[in-house]
């Protein structure tokens, strides 16, 4: 009996992967060598539709995070492709490539062109792809669960710059139950890292390119209650640095507005987000003397 | 002096035959075997499953078939070139999964998609089958040869949508239920279609219609059928047809890849029979017959798969999870539950009317809708037809009215019947089920109390005795015993004389 109801269980629910590619050409293993994005994007369609190979009932969509803006891959934002098969390949499989491909070759040519190397807007991405979840979820049939998270793929080192949008991202996802996961592909990234953390998620970082889809596979292919099952790398400490609201830096210790909670690395007068105004600290107060003496 | 008199039967009260082994005497009536896809194969021979792993599809259907860790495991071998040792593949799972992660790797092997190996070291190793393998990368990365299906098709001047299809393969299922419980044939003449004597072979292969004097009538199974959600209805229907299909000189890798084709198709969107061999075109018109596809005339070379046969397998996957704003679910439930059992069903199906009649007392017939009540009698007289309390209560639950489905106490415990009702529909089960059927041979009409004694502590010693009852110096003992209990007695009886 318990068994049938922990089928149903799991007939009635349905796994959304919303994953975030960035394929802004600042990154480094880009610039090195431009053909490392054709195989990023080749394992990820590879990864995005062994996820739909799972059950028939899993849903994917994938983000693409440029130095300029965000878009989807896949689905089409309207209209899908008419896609026929070509070959032996599942036609839904094929109309995900196809989608993809087609859509970055869009993507790319009409960017506008970057003399200096630009920042990914990942933290924009993810918010989109909450979006996404929140509008499917929306949308969900009464008596379906839809289990829901985001892979994040990049190259970028992260920014402090975003570090409010992230931490609202992070927030809000593990409040919906969403998880992230994360795989870095040059950097470690410890802002998205404690993402990982907070919402439970798998946070990896690769050295080398070689055998992504199988480390996707791995790692980010089982949903969050089959990972239980199986053995997967062990969470690394995470650095729970926050950054700073005035210069985006990384700080161990610093300044805490007392009405807002900002965070500065050197004292101001004024909190520049909520404008409380502080007394300025004059120079330490003597140690008071010890005066009674017995 | 002792008589025994072998009788056929006993049934014993529960409580006292409970820790007898009881074997079934009075035969169980037999319930409907509905296998899924994975039960299906395990029953094929390996050099089957080798043959229907030649075509992708099939491989595809596999794979989602397999268990969670299954999938995980397969997943990651395929694109390993060696076979894996076994201890690596092993140490993939965690040790607290240890039961789910052993059934799952004897079903992969049960299925034939991996085998043992040897690798230089004499380590053993699990290899994938190679045509599994290959097949399975097709499907996912693409090359070989296209489906059979999907040759190019100039568009069509008058596609058909969606709402369309549902309703056409609704109609055409429903003729075939319609024609099991009768009401197809009562109104023979107004339009009313018959089904082919192809389908009824099938139904009556299937033991859900036999033959009798009177014509042919539904079994007990057929009912059983009827209450079945339409998704395994289908399947369960195509598995009957395929056990016939050699028969009819179809081949089964053939029709199942066929079927499986459909199955991974798209709602709504044509698709060409061309280059299609006879064969295949004949089991297209079966599946035609049958509502799985549409075609406007029998020759033309297009057709549009229905929901029907998408995910023939995974009843699930058939109602859209998430419906986007231009998308409208079509069939909706009609019953709604209440918790004083009254049971009220927006219908003017006759069918539904009869099937619905099979398990409530229907009170009042409106229009547009039926009232019914469900009661410990009508609940008993369903169940005393071998219909059992959960097709009963996953019946109402698949067709209950989407109201039903926001209720709180819906949200809350998924079933969108009231608790109550549900509880009582499995205790009135559970009230049948108090007795225990144990074969035995009675011995009875013992001339003294001391022989009775004898006996009886005798058969209790070697535990075979299943009652006794001294004042009537009567007992019963199981019929594997009564060998023993018989020579006992004759030895004790001569030593007594």
């Amino acid at each position: 009996m318990e068994k049938a109801a922990a089928e149903n269980d799991d007939s009635g629910s349905v796994s959304l992967l919303v994953i975030v590619l960035d394929t802004n050409p600042s990154q480094r293993i880009v610039r090195q060598n431009p053909d490392n994005l054709s195989q990023c994007l080749d394992a990820t369609v590879a990864f995005g539709n062994a996820h739909l190979m799972q059950k028939a009932q899993n849903k994917l969509a994938v983000i693409s995070c440029h130095h300029h803006a965000t878009d989807f891959l896949y689905p089409m934002p309207v209209k899908q492709l008419e896609v026929r098969q070509v070959d032996g390949q599942y036609e839904v499989f094929s109309l995900v490539e196809k989608t993809v491909k087609q859509r970055l070759s869009h993507i790319i040519t009409n960017a506008p062109k970057i003399t200096q190397p630009n920042e990914s807007l990942l933290a924009g991405s993810m918010s989109m792809a909450l979006c996404y979840v929140a509008r499917m979820q929306r949308n969900a049939q009464p008596g379906v669960k839809i289990h829901s998270r985001i892979l994040v793929l990049t190259g970028s080192n992260e920014c402090a710059s975003q570090y409010m949008t992230y931490m609202n991202v992070f927030f809000t996802a593990q409040k919906l139950g969403i998880v992230i996961d994360v795989c870095a592909l040059d950097k470690s990234l410890s802002l998205l890292q404690q993402g990982c953390d907070i919402t439970g998620g798998q946070y990896l970082r690769l050295t080398q390119l070689d055998g992504l889809l199988q480390y996707l596979l791995w790692v980010f292919l089982p949903d969050p209650k089959t990972r239980q099952m199986l053995v997967l790398p062990p969470p690394t400490k995470v650095d729970y640095r926050a950054a700073c609201f005035c210069h985006r830096e990384m700080i161990d210790i610093g300044y805490v507005c007392s009405v807002c909670l900002s965070i500065f690395c050197k004292f101001s007068p004024i909190c520049t987000t909520c404008h409380t105004v502080f007394k300025v600290p004059g120079p330490l107060p003597p140690k008071p003397k010890k005066k009674k003496k017995v | 002096m002792t008589d025994y008199k072998a009788s056929s039967s006993s049934s014993k009260h529960g409580s006292v035959s409970s820790s007898m082994p009881s074997s079934l005497l009075v035969a169980k009536p037999a319930n409907l075997q509905c296998k899924d896809f994975q039960e299906y194969l395990r029953t094929r021979s390996p050099d089957t499953l080798e043959k229907l792993y030649n075509y992708p599809t099939i491989c595809l259907a596999v794979y989602r078939e397999l268990p969670e860790i299954a999938r995980q495991f397969v997943i990651r071998i395929l694109f390993v070139e060696q076979p894996v040792p076994q201890a690596v593949v092993a140490s993939w799972g965690s040790q607290y999964y240890a039961k789910e992660q052993a059934s799952s790797t004897n079903i992969l092997t049960e299925l034939n998609v991996w085998r043992t190996t040897t690798i230089p070291g004499g380590l053993s190793a699990w290899e994938l089958c190679p045509t599994f393998k290959k097949n399975l990368k097709i499907a996912l990365l693409g090359g070989g040869k296209p489906w059979s299906m999907s040759h190019t098709l100039e568009k069509d001047s008058k596609p058909r949508d969606i709402a369309f299809l549902d309703q056409y393969a609704m109609s055409r299922w429903r003729c075939v239920l319609h024609y099991m419980v009768g009401t197809g044939g009562a109104n023979k003449g107004q339009g009313s279609e018959v089904i082919s004597p192809d389908a009824v072979r099938i139904l009556l292969h299937a033991n859900l219609m036999k033959r009798d004097e009177t014509g042919i009538t539904i079994t007990r199974q057929g009912f059983q059928f009827l209450l079945l959600d339409t998704q395994s209805q289908v399947w369960h229907f195509m598995l009957m047809y395929l056990d016939t299909c050699e028969e009819r000189g179809l081949s089964l890798p053939e029709c199942l890849s066929m079927l499986f084709q459909l199955s991974f198709s798209t709602l709504g969107r044509d698709y060409s029979s061309e280059g299609m061999n006879p064969k295949m075109l004949a089991f297209l018109q079966h599946l035609r017959e049958f509502g799985l596809v549409f075609q406007r005339k029998r020759k033309e070379g297009r057709f549009y798969p229905t929901r029907l046969a998408l995910n023939v397998t995974n009843k699930a996957a058939t109602v859209p999870a998430v419906v986007l704003e231009d998308e409208k679910s079509q069939e909706s439930g009609y019953i709604v539950v209440e918790t004083n059992y009254r049971v009220y069903a927006y219908t003017d199906s006759p069918l539904q009317v009869a099937v619905l009649g099979l398990f409530t007392e229907l009170l009042y017939r409106f229009p547009n809708l039926v009232v019914g009540v469900l009661t410990r009698d009508s609940v008993r007289q369903a169940l005393r037809g071998g219909i059992t309390a959960d097709q009963i209560i996953s019946y109402l639950e698949q067709y209950s009215h989407p109201n039903m489905k926001l209720t709180e106490s819906a949200i809350k415990s998924k079933s969108p019947l009231p608790p109550t009702v549900v509880d009582q529909i499995k205790l009135w089960e559970l009230e049948r089920n108090r007795f225990t059927y144990t074969e035995g041979v009675v011995y009875n009409q013992f001339l003294s109390q001391a022989d009775f004694i004898t006996l009886r502590d005798y058969a209790q010693s070697i535990n075979v005795l299943v009652w006794q009852n001294e004042r009537t110096r009567t007992m019963v003992v199981t019929k594997n015993g009564h060998d023993d209990v018989k020579r006992f007695w004759k030895k004790f009886s001569k030593n007594a004389s």
